[in-house]
């Protein structure tokens, strides 16, 4: 080959490296990007005063009066649009039969659609669940109701090679002839003096817990719950590390006993997470009989032994960072062993703990397979501190895989899931973002 | 005068120390030194009680069941009566999605840690290693959310074209740098000056002329690929080796760096290419460990639960043919998570303990894997010092 040649494949190399590198950070972005757009969604959109409704019976916030008032100015628009279908309806009555047949099935279309933007129509019974109780509370999806109002949705069989297509027919077309067509461009012209959107910022998202299975409300139950298994793993697995890593650093002389531990380490870390949660359930929750059933302490000491390897391999990094003169010079000054490592060589290490801390910390607080079986419930509300013993808790991770994948409408409340899976997202780069400037600290700080 | 020397003396008492006073102390270092031996060992009993407590609830389901069904059949109907638990369909899900992902991870995560080792500068890399810390931290429910909710629409709807021009985007430089290559190793035979750039023209335009008709059928082919459902093996497979990605750049490259400066400098002052040095020198030296950073990251995808159960689809079959990645597979993790909250409620049926035994056969894999990479690494380390 010719220099040319070698050259060009050198390039090439460095091109190929380059690449795999940007396609990392390209995915990292590709997987951010729709999470913390629509994620923001969940805090900040176009409420409806269906939503200023709700927020006002539910958790008795807005002001009374000025609900009222719009209230009425909506009813006023609302009404005109119940008085035709009050004229339909006089109107089907009317007909012979087999006409009222061919509108029967469109017209319940219309009606339940219309259900979905404002509520209970007139003459309906009240409710029982909370979800039908309000009319559409975001104004992104009322526009999407609207639709649905508006146009019927047909599947396209028409190719059998293919997979069916839905496409849109007009409803109001299906009603020609009749008093109906006139509600459709009324409310598509009317519907935002109908539902009077406002942009605002709906707090409570993290703060409130939820109504109705999450179609309304916030996910202050599952945060909590994830905070709860989080510190609770800290608190028992933050200690042992630690103290575990000192054993390895300061005291295990190199020999069968030794190897063997830190092989049991490294074996721990690589136990998929899944197996720690068969293991919870089958050590504290079926043997030692830590609570009932699932509990968070279950749930908690599962996480514990998950990031236990972690802690350890953090704190013992950051105890043989400590520089070898600061040993030897509380030694030199008569110190006795322990004495040195509780005053001169932990307190220099513990920002590298610290770090190794947060870091498990995080992992505790995403990890989902260990506490399917050990502590996790779907629905809840928040459970008081002093039921961490023994009740089972609504947490961010596993509802996040709850409402996704198992929920009746998991479509309709997309912007909770994203919500959630922003806050949880945010929670854990916030501390591995801590973390990082523990460690530039540190590298800084031993510098010099 | 006097109460100063006394005091004097009592506190160099205190630096005095009688028989009694060191037995003492040696007895308390002693007992110290146990109670950390002991808290330092609760990891191995933790290891031991992991292993011993699944295998306790695994072991009655071969004695109920024995092993013959679980290993040979591909039926899993769990909830049927009677019953059947043919696991080979969802362990063949599960090595699907793992080779999956190691074929996207691996070559990739070693380029990019050779890249991070030896290529980018310092400066730069700084602002690399953040990105891989993030991909390792993002939640592994988060992934799954995005498999589902965004990726797999995506792939549903319009899987064809984005599979084609990813064909395109990838391939098109490699068959290009292989034209090159290949018509420079033909014509380097040709020994007349006046020959040779007609030839290498002639060569370079058929090659590339054969290259393009490649790239076309195969980017028509993946066009044409209908994709009947967004949540399948591939779908899975491309976001498990993200996931996995960090593990092995992050151990490979600690590799690559233990390598040291000697062996590369020495390539190059016999006058190779930093990508010479780096394929003939550096690899090979630092394989041992790169090997063991392969396997903690296969495992990793191996051990995932929730982005396979989130997208993956959980139909138990062996998709036909069996390299189909577009078809949904089952894997043991996902098994695992999904049926526990039906078989829990009956502890001690068949159905519960299965389950276990599927832990069981992970957690074996896991165990023996990581002793395997520890293995290689100590050898490594071994020959690196002993040189």
């Amino acid at each position: 080959m010719n220099l040319g040649t070698r050259k060009l494949l050198d390039r090439s190399f460095t091109a190929l490296g380059i690449g795999s590198i940007v396609i990392m950070g390209l995915a990292l972005f590709v997987v951010l990007a729709p999470i913390v757009s629509k994620g923001v969604g969940a805090l900040v959109f176009r409420e409806t005063i269906e939503h200023r409704k709700l927020l006002f019976t539910e958790f008795h916030r807005g002001d009374a009066r000025e609900l009222e008032k719009e209230r009425v100015l909506s009813n006023g628009y609302r009404q005109k649009a119940f008085d035709m279908l009050a004229v339909f309806d006089q109107e089907l009555e009317q007909m012979p039969p087999e006409r009222q047949e061919q509108y029967r099935e469109s017209y319940d279309q219309t009606k339940t659609a219309l259900r979905g933007l404002f509520g209970p129509l007139p003459g309906d019974t009240d409710p029982e669940l909370a979800r039908n109780r309000y009319g559409q509370t975001r104004w992104d999806k009322a526009e999407e109701k609207l639709h649905e109002l508006l146009y019927e949705q047909k599947w396209d069989y028409s190719n059998p090679d293919v997979i069916a297509k839905p496409y849109d027919v007009s409803r109001a077309a299906s009603f020609t002839g009749t008093s109906l067509v006139r509600l459709f461009p009324y409310v598509e012209q009317h519907l935002d003096k109908m539902l009077l959107p406002e942009w605002s910022f709906y707090w409570g998202f993290i703060t409130d817990s939820s109504i109705d299975a999450h179609f309304f409300g916030g996910i202050w139950p599952e945060i909590q719950g994830t905070l709860f298994l989080a510190i609770g793993a800290m608190l028992f697995a933050f200690p042992l590390g630690v103290i575990a890593a000192i054993y390895f650093t300061e005291y295990a002389r190199d020999g069968f006993l030794t190897s063997m531990l830190r092989s049991a380490n490294s074996t721990l870390a690589g136990v998929p997470s899944i197996v720690f949660g068969l293991f919870g359930l089958a050590f504290f929750i079926n043997t030692l009989h830590v609570s009932e059933s699932k509990s968070v302490l279950a749930g908690s000491l599962t996480l514990a032994i998950m990031i236990l390897p972690t802690i350890i391999r953090a704190s013992e990094e950051a105890i043989l960072s400590v520089p070898k003169t600061y040993k030897e010079a509380s030694l030199g000054l008569g110190s006795t062993k322990w004495n040195t490592i509780m005053t001169v060589i932990l307190p220099a290490a513990l920002p590298g703990i610290l770090t190794g801390g947060v870091i498990s910390l995080g992992r505790a607080a995403g990890e989902t397979a260990p506490i399917i079986f050990t502590a996790a419930v779907s629905v809840g509300t928040a459970i008081g501190l002093g039921d961490v013993l023994s009740s089972p808790t609504p947490a961010l991770s596993w509802n996040i895989y709850n409402l996704a994948s198992e929920h009746e409408a998991a479509a309709q409340i997309r912007h909770v899931q994203y919500g959630m899976v922003l806050a949880l997202v945010t929670v854990v780069l916030l501390l591995n973002l801590s973390a990082v400037i523990l460690r530039a600290r540190i590298s800084k700080k031993l510098k010099g | 005068m006097n109460g100063e020397i006394e005091s004097n003396q009592g506190r160099s008492s205190a630096f005095i120390v009688s028989a009694r006073k060191r037995k003492i102390q040696k007895l308390r270092q002693k007992t110290g030194e146990a109670t950390l031996l002991i808290i330092a060992s609760f990891v191995a009993i933790v290891v031991l009680f992991i292993f011993y407590f699944v295998a306790r609830d695994a072991v009655p389901y071969f004695q109920i069941r024995g092993f013959r069904e679980f290993f040979t059949s591909i039926d899993w109907y769990p909830a049927d009566d009677p019953p059947r638990f043919g696991a080979l369909a969802i362990i063949y899900g599960s090595l699907m999605v793992t080779v999956g992902s190691a074929l996207i991870a691996v070559p990739m995560g070693i380029i990019a840690s050779i890249c991070l080792s030896d290529i980018l500068p310092f400066n730069v890399r700084q602002y690399v290693k953040p990105v891989i810390e993030m991909l390792a931290a993002i939640p592994s429910v988060a992934y799954g959310f995005f498999a589902l909710v965004v990726f797999a629409p995506l792939l549903q709807n319009s899987g064809g074209p984005i599979l084609m021009w990813t064909w395109w985007v990838i391939a098109t430089p490699f068959l290009l740098l292989a034209v090159i290559v290949a018509s420079e190793l033909l014509t380097s035979t040709i020994a007349s000056q006046s020959l040779k750039k007609p030839v290498d023209i002639a060569v370079k335009a058929l090659f590339g002329l054969l290259a393009l008709l490649f790239l076309y059928f195969v980017g028509t082919h993946l066009q044409g690929l209908e994709i009947m459902s967004g949540t399948n093996a591939l779908n899975v497979s491309i976001i498990l080796s993200f996931m996995a990605l960090p593990t092995i750049v992050s151990v490979s490259e600690d590799a690559l760096q233990a390598v040291g400066r000697d062996l590369r400098e020495g390539s190059y002052a016999l006058g190779a290419t930093r990508a010479e040095t780096i394929i003939k020198t550096v690899l090979p030296a630092a394989s041992s460990g790169i090997l063991a950073a392969v396997i903690l990251g296969i495992m990793r995808a191996l051990g995932e639960t929730m982005v396979v159960w989130m997208a993956s689809g959980n139909s138990s079959h062996v998709p036909s043919p069996w390299y189909n990645y577009l078809e949904s597979v089952r894997t043991l993790t996902a098994t695992i998570a999904g049926d526990m909250g039906e078989a829990d409620q009956v502890t001690g049926s068949a159905r519960f303990h299965v389950l276990f035994a599927m832990g069981l056969i992970l957690l074996v894999v896991s165990f023996v894997s990581n002793l395997i990479s520890e293995r290689i690494v100590v050898r490594q380390r071994k020959i690196l010092s002993g040189q």
